[in-house]
């Protein structure tokens, strides 16, 4: 797996490539933490070229948007694939975190909230 | 100083309940079994029951289809009870009790699992067995480790309504599916590690065109919803990897399409190939970590 961090103007979209499980769970936990720890706790988490993820992957994201909400940001996905979204449908993600379909839309929806 | 034996990779193996999609954990027990990862623990709720049974007893995946085929028939509900629609109607006169209470006649399903599993016990598994079934006064989670493998699977297919509850060991027991359709909090509680969950969603009625495929829809939007949220629980509260296993299948699966359990084998062979290359990764990592602590 791997992650790239770009920021647009209050929102940092981490970019992530690859599988989410436990073999790299903590290396993403690590990567969503460098922002929040600089005081940027609103997160897009760019899933386009995420082909798996596994429930250790799923409990870095939840560690994630805990954390972003209880500084007062969030944590947004977007652009799911298919077999991916599944896997977060079916474990009850899509009920707790935003989900847009690619990620200028949720850049965007951050703007709209300010 | 004799090394210490190196065990073979294992999973825990949980199979949810999911009518005759179940039959797609033939497939997955087949790449499992051909990548050498051995199977520790093997947990089955409702239709999942029966081929956990058969996981647990070493059935290969050949003699296990063919006994799908032979038992997971339409005829398996065909019969009516008459005496259930007389108890429905007038349940006072014709003594109406949980007990009692079913709309289909099982001595089909009885026989045919009879058939198969015999008198053989679930404590003589090879492979540990739990099977899992709902308590109807309680609606907690009983799991059957002892007795018959014929009795246990009977209670945690008791689909309310159409087949009448079981009695065991003082219990009442209905359909595993009403307390947790994918149990994976059995193997979690007897200390598995990485869990192999093979999960099915209910489906949804096409053509709502009676009060049975209403109370369906019901069933199904319960199912689906208690799925979700006790998978998301458990995969968070485990310790280790939950890695779900959840075929897609292109064509419509019913109830009783035993013609498409080549098909549906299929399709779990192929869903369980697309981990297969994380999951060897990850049981190397898991194997190496016990003995580097120990180092």
């Amino acid at each position: 797996m791997e992650t790239s961090i770009t920021e647009r103007d209050t929102v940092t979209v981490v970019a992530i490539r690859g599988s989410v499980d436990s073999l790299n769970a903590e290396q993403l936990t690590t990567a969503f933490a460098v922002p929040i720890q600089a005081g940027r706790t609103r997160l897009v988490a760019d899933f386009g070229a995420v082909t798996y993820t596994s429930s250790a992957g799923l409990r870095s994201l939840l560690a994630t948007v805990k954390d972003c909400r209880r500084l007062g940001g969030d944590l947004r996905i977007a652009a799911l694939q298919p077999q991916v979204e599944r896997v977060l449908s079916i474990s009850g993600f899509t009920s707790i975190i935003k989900i847009f379909s690619d990620c200028e839309g949720a850049v965007e929806s951050f703007r709209a909230a300010t | 100083m004799t090394p210490p034996a190196v065990l073979a990779p294992a999973v825990s193996l949980v199979i949810g309940s999911g009518s005759v999609k179940c039959a797609a954990a033939l497939g997955v027990m087949k790449v499992l079994s051909e990548a050498g990862i051995a199977i520790d623990r093997v947990v089955g709720c409702s239709a999942g029951a029966l081929f956990a049974s058969l996981v647990a007893l070493k059935y290969d995946t050949v003699s296990a289809i063919d006994i799908t085929l032979q038992t997971w028939t339409k005829d398996l509900t065909s019969k009516p009870s008459r005496i259930g629609y007389l108890r429905l109607l007038a349940p006072k006169i014709f003594g109406f009790k949980p007990d009692n209470f079913a709309l289909r006649d099982d001595s089909s399903m009885l026989e045919r699992l009879h058939s198969v599993f015999g008198d053989r016990r679930i404590e003589d598994t090879p492979i540990p067995l739990h099977i899992t079934a709902t308590d109807f006064a309680t609606g907690d989670l009983v799991e059957i480790t002892r007795g018959r493998i014929v009795d246990g699977i009977r209670a945690s297919l008791a689909l309310p309504l159409a087949f009448s509850p079981v009695r065991l060991d003082g219990r009442l027991l209905v359909d595993g599916y009403l307390a947790d359709p994918l149990p994976l909090s059995v193997a979690m509680k007897h200390g598995s590690g990485v869990i192999v969950g093979v999960g099915f969603e209910s489906p949804y009625q096409e053509n709502i065109t009676s009060a049975g495929r209403f109370a369906f829809q019901l069933s199904a939007i319960l199912a689906n919803n208690l799925l979700k949220s006790k998978l998301a629980f458990h995969g968070m509260a485990h310790h280790s990897e939950v890695i779900m296993i959840l075929p897609d299948f292109k064509q419509r699966i019913r109830l009783f399409d035993t013609a498409k359990v080549p098909y549906i084998v299929e399709q779990g062979e192929q869903a369980a190939l697309q981990q297969l290359p994380y999951l060897r990764e990850l049981l190397a990592v898991e194997q190496a970590a016990p003995r580097a602590a120990a180092a």
